[in-house]
């Protein structure tokens, strides 16, 4: 025992620390609800990577607009939370489909690197156009959901808002899935992702797909947006820490697979809100969530869910 | 002009009348600006100075090392911010606690951030593509978190950074003074040159000439690298790696010297741009250093040595005037907040728009269209 006290003291961990069960449960219920936000923007970046193959680095950005969008329609113009957050959805959806009209669609699809600067370029563009238009002072939006927890363990509480979290990621995720096993445009939308060649030549359009698939990611990153703010508060740079954790959790899951941008959403987010408390590294929260990922990669390269590419020689 | 053969007489005295043409602009602009340069284009003033020109040349060589990786040798590496922040961080506490000089600090940079480079290299023998490209994201924005970390924090003076003790301060023998009198005594030109330089104004010339001199060796060490087997075995992995390794190229060991050395160079870049200011701070070195590098390489031309320099000019300067345009061009419209990120968001996407291939294709196509070069003939 007194190696381990020994080893356990560069961390600075105390033992009776690690035996408290209510500051564990309440650490693993505010990982859930922060997991449950960056599940959300994953999900959004793995749409984006399942249909055209890169990383949308404006994705952020554009939840962000989306979000400034839903403080508009419900603080300043009266509309109830959860309507104003579905109209921002929609208005951030046009957006996404016209940037990706005129700014994604002109560059072949098959090089990434391009793509990947238009995206950055964009980041700078929205980000920087919310700062002008709303100006850099902190504003509140309020939750979806309603105050109070219904179970409280001690300090430990399953808040409302955790559980809203939880269950509107985990509704997203079954509504994609439905969306694009059951109906038309869904086997549209994975023919293209499969094989953009043959989809454009058994009929399929290809750019209003693509088009599509940039709409409804942008929609359920709004929503991720409408789910992180009420903790934090609304300010430009915002969304910028929520995309590095996203995409941490993107890359956790696999870039290609729904279910993995929830497993490694929730991962990174859990990771993130133990690790942190136990081993005392608060100013570490972002490398330890690096740290995490790094381990999975090296023994998953394509991520826990991810499928590995396979190549013709 | 006419269709010139490859390796001719006339070749040759052209490939050398361009380099002269290079070297002289190069000597002679650090005179020309030595005064800051405030143009006004469409009612914006501007002001550039010879220290925004010293950190474009830290940011070409810091571009330079990333193309080894991302550029030659195909591996997406978002992080390099991370090895120029190491570089210029090294630096600035040898000097600053053991009173090294400047110049001796790349003893223990060069080594050490090629050892750095090649344990990094290892997990990206596994992990590829965008997945690494998003984990090297995430260890570029972790950079400022560890430079605050309070076990560290004394050495590396935390958020507020770290002012470098030695000034370089430009030797007795450089007679940049005189050069400054020949220079303005010249008709024509000469008005644009003071008559002689201040204290502050030699430092800043000499600091320049060095860090053009440092800029040089690496491009030339550089292009020594990736016109030789180890270049070519960095493109053959780039372009079809199966296909080098059926050819015989160890892929395991040239993709962790690939990070190696573009950890290194990285280094340097670092404490080319430490010796520049004279002050790391850590937000200079994180993920928004990271996104320029790679938009620079990009603009310039990944994969190409000429890419490196217009980049470096490119991400140096684009931000720097578009932060300095307070109307909007041509009218009195007044900007106010962020314009300046916003403009260069839409430069960087006009950019990729109009030149495809970079900077240094255009330059390419460009100057084969205007002077024509015939291969050589085999066999002659």
């Amino acid at each position: 025992m007194p190696v381990l006290a020994s080893v356990l003291g560069v961390f600075d961990i105390t033992l009776d620390k690690l035996g408290d069960g209510e500051l564990w449960l309440a650490q693993f219920f505010r990982g859930l609800s922060d997991g449950a936000t960056y599940a959300s923007v994953a999900l959004a970046l793995v749409m984006i990577y399942k249909s055209t193959g890169f990383i949308n680095f404006a994705q952020g950005s554009l939840a962000l607009l989306g979000v400034y969008l839903a403080y508009v329609f419900s603080v300043e113009q009266g509309l109830p939370v959860a309507v104003a957050v579905v109209c921002a959805m929609a208005a951030s959806a046009a957006v996404a489909m016209f940037v990706e009209r005129v700014l994604i669609r002109p560059f072949p699809p098959n090089h990434a690197l391009p793509l990947v600067i238009v995206t950055l370029g964009l980041l700078l563009i929205i980000d920087s156009a919310v700062g002008i238009v709303w100006g850099f002072r902190t504003r509140s939006l309020p939750s979806m959901f309603p105050s109070g927890a219904p179970i409280e363990w001690g300090i430990a509480q399953l808040t409302w808002r955790t559980i809203g979290n939880l269950g509107t990621v985990f509704a997203v995720v079954g509504l994609l899935y439905l969306l694009l096993a059951r109906t038309k445009t869904g086997l549209a939308f994975r023919a293209v992702s499969s094989n953009l060649e043959s989809a454009r030549l058994v009929g399929i359009r290809v750019g209003p797909t693509l088009g599509f698939g940039w709409a409804l990611a942008a929609a359920i990153g709004t929503l991720g947006g409408a789910l992180v703010v009420p903790d934090l508060l609304l300010e430009p740079s915002i969304m910028l820490r929520v995309l590095i954790f996203s995409l941490a959790a993107a890359a956790l899951g696999g870039l290609d697979s729904l279910v993995g941008a929830v497993v490694g959403g929730l991962a990174v987010g859990l990771a993130r809100n133990l690790l942190v408390t136990f081993l005392d590294l608060s100013e570490l929260a972002l490398a330890t969530a690096v740290a995490v990922i790094l381990v999975v990669l090296l023994v998953r390269p394509t991520g826990l869910f991810g499928s590995a590419r396979v190549e013709r020689v | 002009m006419g269709v010139v053969a490859a390796g001719s007489h006339r070749h040759r005295r052209r490939q050398i009348i361009g380099w002269a043409l290079f070297a002289v602009v190069v000597a002679l602009i650090p005179f020309l600006i030595a005064d800051t340069y405030s143009p006004t284009i469409l009612g914006n003033r501007y002001t550039v100075g010879l220290g925004n020109l010293s950190q474009s040349v830290g940011l070409m060589v810091a571009i330079l090392g990333l193309n080894i990786a991302t550029g030659y040798s195909g591996q997406l590496s978002l992080g390099h911010s991370f090895f120029v922040g190491s570089g210029a961080y090294l630096t600035a506490v040898l000097v600053n606690e053991f009173h090294w000089s400047y110049l001796s600090t790349l003893g223990v940079v060069v080594p050490g951030l090629f050892v750095f480079g090649v344990l990094f290299g290892l997990p990206a023998l596994r992990i590829q593509g965008l997945y690494l490209g998003l984990l090297t994201f995430a260890v570029a924005a972790v950079f400022p978190s560890i430079i605050r970390l309070d076990e560290v924090a004394d050495r590396t003076g935390g958020s507020n950074g770290l002012l470098i003790d030695s000034d370089l301060e430009a030797p007795a023998w450089a007679p940049l003074d005189t050069v400054t009198g020949w220079l303005h005594a010249v008709p024509g030109v000469g008005s644009r040159v003071p008559d002689g330089l201040t204290g502050r104004q030699e430092e800043a010339v000499y600091k320049y000439f060095l860090l053009v001199i440092m800029a040089l060796v690496c491009f030339w060490l550089v292009r020594n690298i990736v016109a030789g087997r180890v270049g070519r075995a960095l493109v053959a992995i780039r372009d079809n790696p199966l296909g080098a390794a059926a050819s015989g190229v160890d892929l395991a060991a040239y993709k962790t010297l690939s990070f190696g050395i573009s950890a290194a160079v990285g280094g340097v870049a670092g404490t080319m741009l430490a010796m520049h200011s004279g002050f790391v701070g850590p937000d200079e070195f994180g993920f928004s250093m990271a996104i320029l590098l790679i938009a620079g390489l990009i603009v310039g031309g990944s994969g190409t040595l000429h890419g490196a320099v217009a980049g470096g000019l490119a991400i140096q300067f684009v931000p720097h005037w578009s932060s300095q345009t307070q109307t909007l061009p041509g009218t009195d419209v007044a900007l106010e907040g962020p314009y300046g990120t916003a403009i260069l968001g839409g430069l960087l996407i006009a950019i990729i728009f109009a030149l495809p291939g970079g900077a240094a294709h255009w330059f390419r196509r460009t100057k084969a269209r205007l002077m024509p070069v015939a291969p050589q003939p085999p066999g002659s």
